[in-house]
C-alpha cells in the first residue's frame, strides 16, 4: 500500500508542477502582460516598470517560474487592486463556501445514488432500472442552469416552499443558519452529479453480482437480502470512493454555475464576477487554487481507497 | 444490431430531425435574424403569425431557434469530433509506446483535467474574443481529455492480446499492429465516445453562454437563448425559456442514446457466440 | 475408500430432473431427465464433457440455477423431502446446513474483501446464530481440519495473501463448517497444479471419512473419480447414460459414449499407437431437440433404432444401469474399438520417419544451450526502477531434431510458457543461445534478418481464438503470415489458405467466417493452419488442447500427429498435462521453478523418472488405470515465488531426499547410465530401477 501511496503522491507532485506551469504560462501571456493586466490599463510605464521588478518579471523565464511557484508556496496569490486586497485573503473567504456547497451535494449525490444504482443492478433490465435510467439521463442532458431554474419555479415561484436565493451570510455558520436558502443550489448540483454516480454505482454493482463468490455467499443459504448488501454492494463500493475523487472538477464547474445561478458568495461567484471586470489576479489565483485543491482532493479519495481495499491495503510491498 | 436497440434508431431520427430542422428549417420558414424589431418584442405565440412569438428584440422565436440550432450543431459536432480525433492520436501514442513518454503525456492529460473545464473555459474566454471557431477550439481544447484517456487504455490493453502476440510471432512489427489491429479493434470505441463528446460540447456551448462567454449577438444558439431567457422566466414569457431548454435536451439525449446503442451494437459482434 | 455402508441409505435421490432456461434465443434444457442417486457417507463420481449437465445438476440440488433457470420436471429428494417443492426460505436453511458445496475457482468463488476467518463462519454466524467470537474459533478449528497451516493466522487473512491450494482448502473449510450431510465438489481440483490436486482430492477423500458426509464430485477428468468414488455416474447431453460401481464401470463399461471415453484418453493410447480413439463431431446444441439416443449421432455403433427410439435403461448385474441401445461387452474388453481406431494413413506418409529410415541421422532444427530470461521486478515508489529478477527461465539447454516432438511439461509458473516463447523469437533471452537450424537467432538484428527468423518457427495458442484478430475473416487471418512475410500475391495467398484450411481438415466455407463463430476444437485446427502457413520447421504448441473436452482432445492430437508427419514438422509441446505430453513427444524435458530439472526420451523419463520432482509429477497425475501400485512419492506445500528462488536446487525447499548440499551447490545435469540421452539435474537421483529410497531424514 505504501508504494501505491508514494508512487500516487509523487504522480500528484508532477501534476501540480505542470498545474502551475500551465497558470504561469496563461499569466505571462495575458493581454497587454501580467503587470497591466494587474494594474489596470491606466497604468503608468514606470508604475509598470516598477511592478515588472517588483514581481522578478524582468528576470530569465525560468526564475520568474520559481520566483512565481516561492510566491505560491508562501500563500501569496497576487494583489487585486480592482478589489484593492490581496488575492488570498479572497480566497480564504470564499473558498470554504463552495467546499461547503460541493460537499454537501457530493454527499446527497452519493446517499441517494447507493441504494438507486444498487436497485437498477438488482432490477436490471426490468422496469426499475430502465426508469432510473432514463431520468438519470434526462438529468445529465438537462443543462445546470436550466435544471436550477426549474426548481425555483417549480419550489419558489409557485409554491413559495423554499427561497429561490442563496444564503448571504458571511461565515459559514450563518450561511447554515439559513439553510433552507441552501436547499435549492445543493438540489441542483446534486442532481446534475447523480446521474454519474449513480451509473458507476449500477455499473460497478453489475460487474460484483456477476462474480462467483455471490454464487458462494448464495451457497452458504445467506438471505438474498445479505447477498446483496454484504458482499455485492460492499465490494462496489470500494471504487466508488476513487470516483469521489474524479469528479471534483465537475463539482467545481457546476458550483461555478450554481453560484452565479442563485447568486451564493462562493469563489466561483467571484470567479465569475472577476471574468466580468476582467479582474486577471483573481482569475488566475483561483484557477490555481481549484486545481491544487482538485489534485489534492482526488489524492485523498484514492488514499481513502487504498486505506479500504484490502486488495490495495494488503498489496506486497517489495 | 445498431437497429435492434430501438432507443438508438430513435435517437438517430430525432438527430436528423434537430438538423433538418435548423439548416432546412429556415427555407419553408425564412425569418430575418439580423434586424431587430423592437415594436414587435415579446409577441405571444400565435400572435400575429409568429408561432412561437418573439424576443425581447422582436426576433421571431421559431426563426431564432432554427438560426440558433445551426450554432449549437456545428459547434457542438465541431468541437467533439476535433476533440475526439486528438484526444485519440494523443493516447494511441502514450499507450502504445509506453514508458516514458506515457509518463509525462499523462501527467500533462492528469494537469488538465485537474483544472475544472467552466474555470478554464472561461479564463480563455476572457482572454481571447469568442467567435465561433474559436468556442470549437476552446472546448476541444479541453474535451479530448477523456478520449485520450479512454483509448490510451484500449491500446495497453490491446498491446498484450494474444493476437497482436500472435502477429509479432509472424514477424509483423509495431506500425503493422496499429495500424491492422489496434486501429480495426478501437474504432468502435472511438466512434462511441466520439458521440458522447459531442453531446457534452452541446452542454459546454450553453454553459458558456450562461456564464456570458458566448458567441456575440446577432449570432445565437440555444444556450445562449435559453440563458437570456432564464430572465423573462419571472415575466411569464414562457416561450423564450422552453423551447430552447427543450431542444438542447433532445439534441443531448439522443446523442447519448445513438452513442449507447453503437456501444452495444460493438460489443455485441463480439459476443455472438 | 469408506466401509461399505447399509446399502439402502439414500441420501439424494434424483429422479427425471429436466431444467431449462429461458435465453433471448430459444429455451436451453441443459438438463434433460436426470437420474441419481447418492448414499449416506458414500461418493458419488459425475463425470462428463462441458455442456453435459454435471454442473447444472449440481446447482440444481444447491438450488442455485443460473439466471431465470428452473426446474421445469422431476424432483430432488434429498434425506426425503422433494427440494424442487420447498419454500426459498427452507432451501436456504438446507443450504447452508445440510448441503456444502466446493467450487472450481477458489480465486474468484472466495470474496476479495472479507477475511478467510469472516466467510467461513458467516455459515454459521447465519444458521447457528453463533457470535462473532464462537464464530471465529469454529472457523479456525474447521480450518485446522482442512489441514490449513498456521490456521490462527489465516483465518485473518484475505483470499489474495493465500496460495491456489491453501485458497480451496479455505473453500472446503466454508463448506464443511455446519457438518453439511452432503458435500458437492465441483471441479475442485480443475483451477489447480497436479501436485496441489493431488493434495486436495486426498483432502477432500479424508474428510469423507472424517465427517462422515456423502459427497458428489464433479469433474470432466476421469482419472479424478478412478478409485476415489464409490460409484460413479456419466453424462452427457443433460443424462446420466451410465452409471455403476466405480471398479465395475472402469473394468467394464457399457455405453458406448463411456467407451469412447475412455478409448480417448491419452493414457489409454496403445504403446506405439500414433493416433487416438476420437469421438467425431460435437455434443448437440442444447437449445434443440434430440430424438432417441443423444450420442447416436457420434456413436461408431449407432443403428437405426438408436436414432429413433426411445432408449429404455438396462440394469447390467449390481446397480450397473446404462441407458444404451447396443452397449459394448465385457468380452471386447474395447478391443472392438481397435478396429474404428486403425489411422488413417496422412497422404505424404511419414516425415519424421522416413528420414530415420533413410538412414542419416535427422538435422537438429533447434539447439538451445544456456537460455535464460529473467524479468524486471518493478518496485519503488515515486519513479518504478528495478528493484530485483525475475528468474523465469535459467540456464535451459536442449535440442530438437528434424520432425521429432519435444515434450515440455511442468507445473504453472515453472517457466515452460516463457520458454516456448523465447523459442517462438516473441521475446528476446537475457542470456544464452538460441540456434534455429543451425544458425544463431539471438544476434540477428536486421530488421529483414529478424523477419525471416520468423519463418522457421511459428506459435499454437492454447487458446487460438484469442491469438486471432476478432475482426478478421479466417481467410484473412491464415493470410496474415504470408502478407508480413510479403510472400506471394492476393491470389497466390487466397489459394493458400484453402489448401490449409484443407490440411486440417475443415471446410471451404470457413474461410468466410470469424473466430469466435468457431467451437474450441475448430479454431484449435485453424490455429494450427495458421502456423502451417510459413512453412516453418518447427512449431510451438503452448497447452495447443488444454481447454478442450477429452473427445476433442483427440481429434486436435491426432490431427497434430497427422500434420507432423505429412510436413516433417518438429515440435515444441508444452503442457501441463503428463500423459498428454507423453503421448504426443518423443523426448520430456520437466521444468521447475525455471529450470530444466530432467530431459529425455519419453518413455524412460516417465517409467523411470530419475529427479524426484518429476517422481512427483508422475504420481500425482490422477489416472484411470490404477494396476502399478507402486509406492507414491508425494510433496506438501506449492511452488515458491520466482522472485526469489532457493538457492542450490529449486526443488529442495520441498524435495523429501534434500541434504545440505542441495542448498549450498546448483546440481548440474547429469547423464544416466542406461541411455545417451536422458539426464537428470539432483545431487541424488532416484534409482533407474523405480523404487524409492528410504526417505532421507532433514540431516541439517
Amino acid at each position: 500500500m505504501w508504494q501505491y501511496i508514494l508512487r500516487r503522491t509523487g504522480q500528484a507532485m508532477v501534476v501540480i508542477i505542470l498545474v502551475t506551469f500551465l497558470t504561469f504560462l496563461l499569466l505571462h501571456n495575458l493581454p497587454g502582460g501580467a503587470a497591466r493586466s494587474a494594474l489596470g490599463l491606466d497604468a503608468t510605464p514606470a508604475q509598470i516598470d516598477a511592478y515588472n521588478e517588483q514581481m522578478g518579471y524582468d528576470k530569465p523565464f525560468l526564475i520568474q517560474y520559481m520566483m512565481y511557484l516561492g510566491r505560491l508556496a508562501s500563500g501569496d496569490l497576487g494583489f487585486s487592486f480592482q478589489q484593492n486586497q490581496p488575492v488570498a485573503d479572497l480566497i480564504v473567504q470564499r473558498l470554504p463556501k463552495t467546499m461547503l456547497l460541493s460537499f454537501l451535494a457530493a454527499f446527497v449525490a452519493l446517499v441517494v445514488s447507493i441504494p438507486l444504482g444498487a436497485i437498477q443492478a438488482v432490477t436490471r433490465g426490468k422496469v426499475p432500472d430502465y426508469f432510473v435510467t432514463a431520468v438519470a439521463l434526462f438529468a445529465y442532458a438537462t443543462p445546470l442552469f436550466f435544471l436550477g431554474m426549474l426548481l425555483i419555479v417549480l419550489f419558489s415561484q409557485t409554491t413559495s416552499l423554499l427561497p429561490p436565493q442563496a444564503p448571504q451570510g458571511f461565515g459559514l455558520g450563518e450561511i447554515l443558519a439559513d439553510w433552507p436558502g441552501l436547499i435549492l443550489p445543493v438540489a441542483t448540483l446534486a442532481i446534475a452529479t447523480l446521474a454519474a454516480y449513480t451509473r458507476y454505482v449500477r455499473s460497478s454493482m453489475i460487474d460484483n453480482l456477476q462474480e462467483n463468490y455471490i454464487r458462494t455467499a448464495k451457497a452458504k443459504g445467506l438471505s438474498g437480502g445479505r447477498v446483496v448488501v454484504r458482499h455485492a454492494l460492499r465490494n462496489s463500493l470500494f471504487p466508488v470512493i476513487s470516483l469521489l475523487g474524479m469528479y471534483i472538477p465537475a463539482l467545481f464547474s457546476g458550483a461555478l454555475v450554481v453560484e452565479q445561478l442563485f447568486n451564493y458568495p462562493g469563489m466561483g461567484l467571484m470567479f465569475w464576477q472577476a471574468t466580468q471586470t476582467r479582474d486577471f489576479p483573481i482569475l488566475l489565483a483561483t484557477t490555481t487554487i481549484v486545481a491544487l485543491a482538485t489534485v489534492i482532493g482526488s489524492l485523498l479519495a484514492d488514499f481513502a481507497y487504498a486505506v479500504a481495499d484490502p486488495r490495495v491495503r494488503l498489496s506486497g510491498d517489495s | 444490431m445498431f437497429f435492434e436497440n430501438r432507443l438508438a434508431a430513435v435517437g438517430l431520427l430525432l438527430i436528423v430531425g434537430l438538423v433538418a430542422f435548423s439548416f432546412l428549417g429556415p427555407l419553408l420558414h425564412p425569418t430575418d435574424q439580423v434586424h431587430t424589431d423592437l415594436a414587435n418584442a415579446y409577441a405571444a405565440p400565435g400572435v400575429e403569425g409568429y408561432a412561437l412569438g418573439t424576443d425581447g428584440v422582436g426576433y421571431d422565436q421559431l426563426g431564432r431557434l432554427m438560426f440558433g440550432g445551426q450554432t449549437s450543431l456545428i459547434v457542438g459536432l465541431a468541437a467533439g469530433l476535433l476533440a475526439t480525433a486528438f484526444g485519440t492520436l494523443w493516447g494511441a501514442t502514450a499507450g502504445f509506446v509506453g514508458g516514458w513518454v506515457d509518463a509525462v503525456m499523462m501527467r500533462v492529460v492528469d494537469a488538465l483535467l485537474s483544472i475544472p473545464a467552466l474555470f478554464l473555459f472561461m479564463l480563455i474566454a476572457t482572454i481571447i474574443t469568442p467567435t465561433v471557431p474559436m468556442l470549437v477550439l476552446t472546448i476541444a481544447a479541453f474535451a479530448w481529455l477523456n478520449p485520450a484517456r479512454m483509448i490510451r487504455g484500449d491500446s495497453i490493453a490491446l498491446r498484450s492480446r494474444d493476437f497482436i502476440v500472435a502477429m509479432r510471432g509472424m514477424g509483423g512489427g509495431s506500425l503493422r499492429a496499429v495500424r491492422t489491429h489496434v486501429v480495426r479493434n478501437a474504432i468502435g470505441t472511438v466512434i462511441v465516445n466520439a458521440t458522447f463528446q459531442i453531446a457534452d460540447a452541446i452542454l459546454y456551448v450553453a454553459y458558456l453562454s450562461f456564464l456570458g462567454l458566448g458567441v456575440p449577438p446577432p449570432a445565437a444558439n440555444w444556450g445562449g437563448m435559453l440563458s437570456s431567457g432564464l430572465s423573462e422566466i419571472y415575466s411569464s414569457h414562457w416561450w423564450l425559456v422552453y423551447p430552447p431548454g427543450i431542444l438542447i435536451i433532445l439534441l443531448v439525449l439522443s446523442f447519448n442514446f445513438v452513442g449507447d446503442g453503437l456501444r452495444d451494437a460493438f460489443e455485441v459482434r463480439l459476443r455472438k457466440r | 475408500m469408506t466401509p461399505p455402508a447399509p446399502a439402502d441409505d439414500v441420501l439424494l435421490d434424483i429422479s427425471d430432473l429436466h431444467v431449462s432456461i429461458p435465453q433471448r434465443k430459444g429455451v436451453a434444457t441443459p438438463l434433460r431427465g436426470v437420474d441419481l442417486t447418492v448414499r449416506a457417507g458414500r461418493m458419488l463420481g459425475v463425470v462428463g464433457e462441458s455442456g453435459s449437465g454435471k454442473t447444472m445438476t449440481a446447482l440444481a440440488v444447491m438450488g442455485l440455477l443460473p439466471g431465470n433457470g428452473h426446474v421445469s420436471s422431476g424432483s430432488i429428494r434429498f434425506d426425503g423431502v422433494d427440494l424442487t417443492a420447498v419454500s426459498g426460505r427452507e432451501s436456504r436453511r438446507r443450504r447452508g446446513t445440510e448441503i456444502g458445496m466446493i467450487f472450481q475457482d477458489p480465486m474468484t468463488s472466495l470474496n476479495p474483501t472479507m477475511t478467510i476467518g469472516a466467510q467461513v463462519s458467516e455459515g454459521a454466524m447465519i444458521h447457528e446464530g453463533l457470535s462473532r467470537r464462537d464464530a471465529r474459533t469454529r472457523a479456525v478449528d474447521i480450518l485446522r481440519r482442512v489441514g490449513m497451516p498456521r490456521a490462527d493466522r489465516i483465518v485473518d487473512d484475505f483470499p489474495h495473501q493465500l496460495s491456489g491450494g491453501m485458497r480451496q482448502r479455505a473453500m472446503i473449510a466454508m463448506a464443511l463448517v455446519n457438518h453439511p450431510q452432503l458435500l458437492i465438489a465441483d471441479e475442485p481440483t480443475t483451477a489447480l497444479d497436479v501436485t496441489t490436486q493431488r493434495q486436495i482430492l486426498d483432502l477432500i477423500e479424508d474428510i469423507q471419512d472424517e465427517f462422515g458426509s456423502a459427497t458428489i464430485l464433479v469433474t470432466h477428468d476421469l482419472g479424478v473419480v478412478a478409485g476415489r468414488a464409490d460409484e460413479v455416474a456419466v453424462m452427457y447431453a443433460g443424462r446420466v447414460v451410465e452409471s455403476a460401481p466405480a471398479q465395475e464401470l472402469f473394468r467394464d463399461p457399457a455405453h458406448q459414449y463411456t467407451r469412447a471415453l475412455l478409448a480417448a484418453l491419452p493414457e489409454r493410447a496403445r504403446q506405439g499407437d500414433d493416433r487416438l480413439f476420437a469421438i467425431p463431431g460435437m455434443p448437440p446444441d442444447l437449445r434443440s431437440e434430440t430424438t432417441g439416443c443423444p450420442f447416436a449421432p457420434r456413436c461408431h455403433a449407432a443403428q437405426e433404432d438408436c436414432r429413433s427410439g426411445p432408449v429404455p435403461v438396462i440394469t447390467r448385474g449390481d446397480r450397473h444401469e446404462v441407458a444404451c441401445l447396443h452397449p459394448g461387452d465385457l468380452a471386447e474388453a474395447g478391443h472392438d474399438l481397435d478396429d474404428v481406431r486403425t489411422p488413417e494413413t496422412p497422404v505424404g506418409g511419414r516425415g519424421h520417419s522416413a528420414a530415420t529410415d533413410a538412414g542419416e541421422a535427422p538435422g537438429t532444427v533447434l539447439d538451445v544451450a544456456g537460455l535464460t530470461k529473467e524479468y524486471p521486478a518493478l518496485g519503488g515508489s515515486f519513479i518504478r526502477r528495478t528493484v530485483g529478477t525475475v528468474s523465469a527461465v535459467s540456464d535451459v539447454s536442449f535440442s530438437v531434431r528434424e520432425g521429432e516432438t519435444f515434450g515440455l511439461v511442468g507445473e504453472s509458473g515453472c517457466g515452460k510458457s516463457t520458454l516456448g516463447r523465447l523459442i517462438a523469437l516473441l521475446e528476446n533471452p537475457t542470456r544464452g543461445e538460441l540456434r534455429l537450424n543451425d544458425e544463431d537467432v539471438t544476434v540477428v538484428t536486421g530488421r529483414r534478418e529478424s523477419r525471416a527468423a520468423h519463418r522457421e518457427v511459428q506459435m499454437m495458442f492454447q487458446d487460438s481464438s484469442a491469438a486471432m484478430d476478432p475482426r478478421m475473416r479466417i481467410d484473412e487471418v491464415l493470410s496474415e503470415p504470408l502478407v508480413i512475410q510479403r510472400i506471394g500475391t492476393k491470389d497466390s495467398r487466397s489459394e493458400r489458405a484453402e489448401e490449409l484450411v484443407a490440411d486440417v481438415g475443415l471446410a471451404d466455407d470457413v474461410l468466410e467466417r470469424y473466430p469466435h463463430e468457431f467451437s474450441g476444437g475448430q479454431v484449435q485446427r485453424i490455429g494450427l493452419a495458421r502456423s502451417l502457413a510459413l512453412g516453418p520447421r518447427l512449431v510451438v504448441c503452448d497447452e495447443p488442447v488444454s481447454a478442450l473436452d477429452v473427445s476433442v482432445q483427440a481429434q486436435v492430437l491426432n490431427l497434430m500427429k497427422d500434420v507432423q508427419a505429412e510436413h516433417g514438422l518438429a515440435y515444441v509441446f508444452i503442457s501441463h498435462d503428463l500423459s498428454v505430453v507423453r503421448h504426443m513427444a518423443d523426448r520430456i524435458g520437466v521444468m521447475y521453478l525455471g529450470m530444466m530439472v530432467e530431459q529425455g526420451p519419453a518413455d524412460v523419463v516417465s517409467e523411470t523418472p530419475r529427479h524426484p520432482y518429476t517422481r512427483v509429477l508422475i504420481d500425482a497425475v490422477p489416472t484411470v488405470d490404477r494396476e502399478d501400485e507402486r509406492d507414491r512419492l508425494l510433496v506438501e506445500g506449492e511452488l515458491p515465488n520466482a522472485t526469489d528462488p532457493p538457492s542450490g536446487c529449486r526443488f529442495r525447499t520441498r524435495c523429501p531426499f534434500a541434504q545440505e548440499i542441495c542448498a549450498t551447490t546448483p546440481p548440474v545435469h547429469e547423464f544416466g547410465e542406461e541411455g545417451d540421452s536422458h539426464s537428470v539435474a539432483c545431487h541424488f537421483p532416484l534409482p533407474a530401477d523405480g523404487s524409492l529410497p528410504v526417505r532421507a531424514e532433514a540431516s541439517a
